[in-house]
């Protein structure tokens, strides 16, 4: 049942995106992120495009694999999209059914709109493609850490972050292995109403609740045994590498919401025709 | 001797009892153990060993009397800390002791805790990883590994705080004889080379001979301490404390009963040296005993399982496919008492989860098609099994049906027990498959079934299933499959984790089941002595084929083949290919009672 659970989307390999510092990774997300949303233009949009084009390019990840990430949203993307499309206002009049009005602008919105959310969903699925859920959490308690000052239990946190990425293949196993048992015992998981299905749950969840707390409580002795006391005169092995490659990333966004900017302000300039003709209202 | 003999852990008079329970779980324990000593502690379950573990290192403090660790009062308890960085404990289950996703992160746990500086870390990681034989895997992640090199992993995690004594609970319970061969030789080394001092506790008598001294504790008290060879003479005894004796010295006994006069050795070489000196002396050159007896036939086929080039992959259109089984070809015979053999990832479990349809043939699935075949090239041979008169390759096959006739009891059953009372987790499976019965029918059947695992039922029907004891909820766990009386009755390890008497009573009820109930009874296991003992046939399963399928006396002729499969040879036969050395041949089927049958037989043969 739980076969095709791939946890994350890990994609491993040794590229350039791969290797580069966590917090940089997320730094720039959140750059990229913002870039889009402060794009006014298609000239602008286009800059994040190439953007993100270049690091998927250099991450070596297959462009299917980037693509496959849209999967989950397309449902809302279509939804949304087909009512700014029927709703959106205008001047310029091209069809009408009823009520049902449809304007170039809402059109140009449209593609607008469904554009900026496919980049916007393809760059964090970039993110966790190239990054570890291990490097993930080191990299949030890292960018967390100054949260510290004002008492936010960030080593707890990310702690709690890294035990439950740790035990998550574990307990996949193991409902794998309580499904299998219960089985073939006859249940039956598959047919019936809702209240079935819910009542059928009962001999799974049950005793996948016993073991995580079975396995709780040995891994609190465990960790006790093993000198645990919080995060007091801890230290850590592992430190984050700031190197080369963060600068060109670094490097890389910085200038991206410097165009993007850019582009806002004076992209009236570049082929006027065209930029009249698709111009957001 | 000239080492000096200095006490690094002291327990006098200690009395612990859990809250909520009446009874000391350890009633007046007096005990020391020496640096660089290895004791091994034995007992049957609830004998109060894992306790003993947790309060050296002040997990559990004692309600009576002083414990001392290098010097330090544990029961102080004021800075555990200081007592944990000297005190390494490893537990049972490997997955429940790992920390971090990645293996160094979780070795350098320990020493993070106690401030280490970083490049101290990363050499201790160094030294720990290369103690246990695992530097290459520093970057796996412990998901991927094998239950003996996750136990490795945790040995190393523990030995980064640079522990002076290591405990060991019951570290090798979970795992398959190579791993746990891995884990023991891991730890032999670290107290010959090393010097630490080990703790090993332990439910395989096998591994408790390996110590300098063994302590034997019963119902919270060490009734016996002495080097293993003392403590194992005394058969009797241990066995009124609810252990067994270890299968070399049963035959030491009976051979000794039997006329010959073999010293108390514990170890397959000696033995084979000491009866070969029996010859010897009674003049006999060599021997050769009588073969084995042919199987007899059985005439009934109604049952039989047949499997034919069967093929599984996982996930097989992802990145991460693997190929689990590789053209499995198996016949098993109705009334067979059938081993399956092969270390963890050999295949066996997708093996036997095929044959009542956990895992449906490609055929049987309803979104099966028949692939065209381009002209000119082969039709691809699809899977086929069948069992009885079910064709499991159909999609019309009733899957329901298969399964209460084909049950299945999966590796500790026991964590897949979820009802308010036995009765109604016993009733479970028989409520899902027959629906049609009466509330009378229900009862009948599950208190057949409860007394058929030999329990009480009018005791034990209204309880819930978690206030019984670990074997106790073996036992309805089985119950709970057999209640649908199945033809065919598969068990996935139904002795692991259990001590040494729980082991022989689990075993008993097997055949008890195989003879009353069930036409054929088939278990997985690695313990070879297990399938020895039991069964009629075995198959070795390795990376995913069948590698040989024959009786074990057949079967464990092998023993170098065996061996480079990762897998082991019985005692029996370990015995018999050290005899051949000295030309001594027998001939047996593995079991305990049919060689020291055969060895007798020569030895008399010769001396009359």
């Amino acid at each position: 049942m739980l076969n095709d659970v791939t946890f994350g989307q890990y994609y491993p390999a040794k590229s350039f995106v791969h290797k580069s510092d966590p917090r940089i990774k997320l730094l720039a997300l959140i750059a990229y992120i913002v870039s889009l949303f402060l794009a006014k233009n298609f000239y602008a949009l286009a800059a994040c495009f190439v953007v993100l084009v270049t690091t998927i390019i250099a991450s070596r990840v297959p462009f299917g694999s980037v693509m496959r990430s849209i999967k989950a949203i397309i449902v809302l993307l279509i939804f949304t999209a087909v009512l700014n499309l029927f709703f959106h206002g205008g001047e310029h009049l091209l069809v009408q059914w009823g009520i049902i009005k449809i304007y170039r602008e809402g059109i140009i919105f449209t593609v607008f709109f469904v554009f900026r959310l496919f980049f916007l969903v393809m760059g964090s699925a970039l993110l966790t493609l190239t990054t570890t859920p291990v490097e993930l959490t080191d990299g949030i308690e890292s960018l967390l850490t100054p949260l510290k000052w004002v008492r936010f239990p960030v080593h707890e946190l990310a702690l709690i972050m890294s035990i439950a990425l740790r035990f998550i293949p574990t307990l996949i196993d193991e409902t794998n292995r309580i499904i299998s048992a219960q089985k073939a015992r006859g249940a039956d998981f598959e047919s019936g109403n809702i209240f079935k299905r819910i009542k059928a749950i009962v001999p799974i969840l049950i005793p996948l609740l016993i073991s995580a707390f079975r396995r709780a409580e040995e891994l609190g002795d465990a960790m006790d045994a093993r000198c645990y006391s919080g995060s007091k005169n801890r230290t850590k092995y592992k430190k984050l590498k700031f190197g080369w490659r963060d600068v060109i990333i670094v490097l890389l966004f910085a200038a991206l919401i410097t165009g993007v900017v850019m582009l806002n302000i004076y992209a009236y300039r570049i082929f006027p025709e065209i930029y009249e003709y698709i111009r957001l209202s | 001797m000239t080492e000096i003999q200095e006490n690094v852990i002291t327990f006098d008079k200690v009395k612990f009892s859990y809250s909520g329970s009446n009874g000391w779980a350890l009633n007046g324990i007096d005990l020391s153990v020496k640096k660089g000593e290895f004791l091994s502690v034995i007992g049957h379950n609830g004998s109060g060993k894992s306790t003993l573990a947790r309060l050296i290192n002040g997990l559990l403090e004692a309600d009576a009397g002083t414990i001392q660790v290098l010097g330090m009062n544990v029961a102080e308890g004021k800075n555990p800390i200081e007592i944990r960085k000297h005190v390494g404990i490893v537990f049972q289950n490997p997955d429940n002791q790992m920390v971090a996703s990645i293996v160094e992160d979780d070795v350098a746990f320990g020493p993070e805790n106690i401030g280490i500086e970083r490049a101290e870390i990363g050499r201790r990681i160094e030294w720990a990883l290369k103690a246990v034989g695992m530097e290459e895997y520093r970057h796996s992640t412990p998901a991927r590994l094998s239950g003996g090199q996750k136990q490795r992993i945790a040995i190393a995690g523990v030995l980064a705080v640079k522990p002076e004594i290591i405990v060991l609970d019951e570290s090798t319970a979970m795992l398959d004889p190579k791993g746990r061969r891995e884990v023991i030789e891991v730890i032999q080394r670290l107290n010959k080379d090393e010097g630490m001092t080990v703790i090993l506790i332990t439910h395989f008598m096998e591994e408790a001979l390996l110590a300098d001294r063994t302590v034997v504790l019963n119902r919270g008290e060490i009734v016996l301490s002495g080097t293993p060879e003392e403590i194992f003479e005394n058969g009797d005894k241990l066995e009124a404390f609810n252990l067994c004796l270890p299968r070399i010295t049963e035959i030491v006994n009976s051979l000794n009963r039997g006329g010959m006069s073999v010293p108390n050795v514990l170890r397959p070489e000696a033995l084979a040296a000491a009866v070969a000196e029996n010859f010897k002396s009674a003049g006999i050159e060599e021997g050769r005993s009588s073969p084995v007896s042919p199987a007899e036939i059985n005439s009934a086929h109604e049952w039989d399982i047949d499997i034919k080039n069967l093929t599984f992959t996982y996930s097989r259109k992802s990145a991460f496919a693997s190929k689990a089984l590789n053209g499995i070809n198996l016949h098993i015979d109705e009334g067979e008492f059938f081993g399956i053999i092969g270390h963890t990832g050999s295949g066996k479990s997708t093996l036997v989860q095929h044959l009542n349809a956990l895992i449906k043939l490609p055929q049987a699935e309803k979104k099966y098609r028949k692939k065209r075949v381009k002209k000119g090239q082969p039709q691809p041979e699809l899977p086929e099994i069948t069992i009885g008169e079910y064709d499991l390759s159909r999609k019309k096959c009733d899957f329901r049906k298969l399964r209460s006739d084909v049950g299945m009891v999966f590796q500790y059953p026991e964590y897949q027990l979820f009802a308010e009372s036995v009765f109604a987790d016993v009733a479970f499976g028989l409520k899902n498959f027959k629906k049609e019965l009466t509330a009378e029918q229900v009862e009948e059947a599950v208190r057949s079934s409860i007394e058929m695992v030999g329990l009480d039922y009018n005791e034990v029907k209204d309880k819930s299933p978690f206030d019984l004891s670990g074997g106790q909820k073996r036992r309805v766990a089985i119950a709970g499959v057999i209640v649908t009386r199945p033809k065919i009755l598969i068990l996935d390890e139904p002795a692991a984790g259990l001590d040494p008497l729980g082991k022989k009573e689990i075993t008993a009820l097997l055949h008890k089941l195989h003879e009353e109930w069930c036409r054929t009874v088939i278990i997985v296991s690695h313990d070879m002595d297990e399938i020895a003992e039991n069964c009629t046939r075995a198959a070795v399963i390795s990376g995913g084929k069948v590698e040989m399928c024959e009786r074990p006396s057949e079967l464990f002729r092998h023993g170098e083949a065996l061996r480079g499969l990762g897998l082991d040879t019985p005692l029996t036969s370990k015995i018999s290919e050290e005899l051949a050395k000295s030309n001594i041949t027998i001939e047996c089927d593995c079991t305990a009672e049919d060689f020291t049958r055969k060895v007798l037989e020569v030895y008399g043969g010769g001396n009359a």
